[in-house]
């Protein structure tokens, strides 16, 4: 079966420089039809696509008021007859709604094609103004995609995309969005990006689920969780309160340095959903390594941020590079790692105060 | 009183805001005069009208230019008693819709077009029909963010040809602005004895004779075209004319030229003649005025063009 995926986005977004990027490193032994819709500033060239063993179809009707559906239905029906691809890559004309070019698709390869990725290339400097004056057609490429790529992300100011990240997510909530500049990243990455769900989700969920096994196996009293604690009372005033008996209601876990209630908990907590909360962040703000290692070393202040359990994340560092880091209470474990699409945070544990833990992230 | 309006046209970041900032701010252009200025596009720019000579400009938000209504415009221009209009008009939209909404005393004093000359071609090749929609109209572009290096020529040609009046300015990113004094010699020879009309010439010879037909009076020339029938028309006329596409599909409209011609209801509609035909400018119903109107010397008949929809 053919999948189909298309890249949209206005014009000189970056579709096309994305595409030359996938082709390159992310669909290599693949079979591949680019269908382009649209007359680029950098045509993808014809060396390059023989190089790479690649069909390219060109669809003259780039034209905002010429209607895709006939005419494209039927090309592409055509092309994947001729060529029985692997895969087809869609560039559309950038000043089309994206939804359309999906219901094009689908309706002209219901039986030989599947609709693999719809991804949308915006320029974070200028998507801010573009939806703005745009309107219909620039949101529908936004709201309709799995995933957001964003351009020349180092050529703006980290304000500023973060503005553009949060109104990208107001038009869309669940598409993944890459926010990292390209030349950090792989195709295999970026293609894994389009392909899966938001990775803050996925990382969310894992945790949990992680963090319910873990519960699950665990006997009672773990000596471990409870040396930490101790090694880091005088670090952390409060934690002299939640010792044993005081503070005991406010303890579902294996943190709890008493035992006695814990086994009764632990019948009720088979999901570890119901007792855990989790909350994740994608950001695209830097941390020096410090201020990160300041910031988990203060989740442990379990009156003010409620009581974590685990933190895991990756952060793009202020010299540029990547900071993994994962950390339990009292043990803070950050290093430098590869690129992720966009950085991200997450934190598990019960009763979490939430506007606290963004606010000691600085975001 | 009529109000006067300027309008400024061209897509986002083409540098109109800037412009009418500074306008404003000079005194030539601003002496005092009650100034609605409407902005339809919010661009990377903002207007600062602090810095105006005179505080009687009034700048109103239109955040939608498609659904604005007359009585939202003639409200507006009543709530500042305004006697003029600057209005920043949207790139994405098309123009008319709007000027079809102003109200009846609005009158367009100047329509000026911006384009950022590194990015006008692509747009042009990918939305063709908002850029002949700007062009076609203006009375001047401003072609900016231009270096030594770039290639004036595409740029003329694509203002010129959708716009034959309209004045070019070239803008250097070094400060310098130049006037566009380009001539366009017309690729026939208006002075042979039998004026030959090439097949890909079709388009750019009728609007050359549609708008200057005295300047054809009493010439022969000869020219590939289809045979249509005029309507309300006795026998003995017919209408040569060729299929001609301004933009892209949905504007293909058929452009002849009423033609004298005794065996005229013997060609069969739409079938491909070469004519020879002497130039006459009198009035014709479908001139609605006077026009060019041919006599047929010779109508023989021959092969379609190669491109049977003419282009400019």
């Amino acid at each position: 079966m053919t999948r189909i995926d298309i890249y949209s986005g206005f014009l000189g977004a970056g579709k096309t420089t994305l595409i030359k990027k996938m082709i390159k490193e992310a669909y290599s032994g693949e079979k591949l039809v680019l269908i382009e819709n649209e007359f680029g500033e950098i045509g993808i060239d014809g060396g390059f696509m023989k190089e790479a063993g690649i069909q390219i179809t060109e669809m003259n009707s780039g034209c905002i008021c010429c209607s895709l559906v006939g005419d494209f239905g039927k090309a592409l029906k055509e092309v994947i007859h001729t060529y029985h691809p692997d895969r087809i890559l869609i560039e559309p004309s950038g000043v089309g709604k994206l939804s359309d070019v999906m219901l094009a698709v689908r309706n002209a390869a219901e039986h030989e094609a599947v609709l693999g990725n719809c991804v949308t290339v915006a320029d974070a400097t200028k998507c801010k103004m573009y939806m703005k004056n745009f309107g219909e057609f620039y949101n529908n490429q936004i709201e309709a995609a799995s995933c957001i790529v964003l351009s020349r992300t180092d050529a703006v100011a980290p304000e500023k995309l973060k503005a553009a990240v949060e109104l990208l997510r107001q038009h869309n909530g669940k598409a993944a969005l890459v926010t990292t500049p390209w030349d950090e990243l792989t195709g295999a990455q970026l293609r894994q990006a389009m392909e899966s769900a938001p990775a803050i989700e996925e990382e969310m969920e894992r945790l949990l689920e992680e963090e319910h096994h873990h519960h699950d196996h665990d006997g009672c009293c773990h000596d471990h969780d409870h040396d930490h604690e101790h090694e880091h009372e005088h670090e952390h005033e409060h934690h002299d309160h939640d010792d044993c008996h005081e503070h005991d209601h406010e303890h579902h876990h294996d943190h709890d340095d008493c035992c006695h209630d814990h086994d009764h908990e632990h019948h009720h907590h088979h999901h570890a959903d119901e007792v855990f909360t989790s909350w994740g962040r994608e950001t695209t703000q830097k941390f020096s390594e410090e201020e990160l290692r300041t910031a988990l070393a203060a989740l442990d202040d379990t009156w003010k941020y409620g009581m974590v359990l685990r933190a895991k994340g990756i952060v793009q560092s202020r010299d540029g590079s990547w900071l993994h880091f994962d950390h339990v209470p009292g043990e803070a474990d950050v290093r430098h790692g590869t690129a992720e699409v966009i950085g991200r945070l997450c934190v598990i544990g019960s009763k979490l105060d939430e506007d606290a833990i963004a606010e000691l992230f600085g975001l | 009183m009529p109000i006067p309006v300027y309008a400024f046209t061209g897509f986002l970041e083409a540098g109109k805001t800037k412009f009418i900032q500074e306008t404003l701010e000079d005194e030539r252009f601003n002496s005092g005069e009650r100034t609605l200025l409407l902005v339809c596009e919010e661009g990377e720019e903002e207007y600062d009208l602090t810095t105006y000579p005179h505080k009687t400009v009034y700048l109103e938000t239109i955040d939608d230019q498609d659904a604005v209504t007359t009585e939202e415009l003639e409200r507006l221009r009543k709530k500042h008693a305004a006697e003029r209009v600057v209005v920043e008009l949207n790139g994405m939209k098309q123009i008319g819709p709007f000027y079809q909404k102003m109200p009846r005393d609005w009158q367009i004093a100047q329509e000026v077009m911006f384009a950022d000359a590194t990015t006008i071609l692509s747009y042009n090749a990918n939305m063709r029909a908002l850029v002949v929609d700007k062009l076609s109209g203006a009375e001047m572009v401003v072609f900016n963010r231009m270096t030594r290096t770039t290639d004036k020529m595409p740029l003329h040609k694509l203002a010129r040809a959708l716009n034959r009046r309209i004045d070019i300015v070239y803008d250097y990113t070094d400060g310098t602005t130049e006037f566009d004094d380009i001539q366009d010699p017309l690729p026939f020879d208006l002075n042979a004895p039998v004026v030959e009309i090439k097949d890909e010439d079709y388009a750019l010879w009728y609007r050359d004779i549609s708008e200057e037909p005295k300047k054809y009076l009493g010439k022969t020339v000869r020219f590939k075209a289809q045979a249509a029938r005029l309507k309300n028309e006795k026998s003995g006329m017919f209408a040569p004319g060729r299929f001609v596409m301004t933009c892209c599909e949905a504007d293909i409209t058929f452009m002849g030229l009423p033609c004298k011609y005794a065996d005229s209801a013997k060609l069969p509609v739409r079938s491909w003649v070469t004519v020879t035909a002497t130039v006459d400018v009198r009035f014709h119903a479908l001139y609605r005025g006077v026009g060019p109107i041919l006599t047929a010397l010779c109508v023989e008949p021959a092969a379609p063009a190669a491109q049977e929809v003419a282009t400019f």
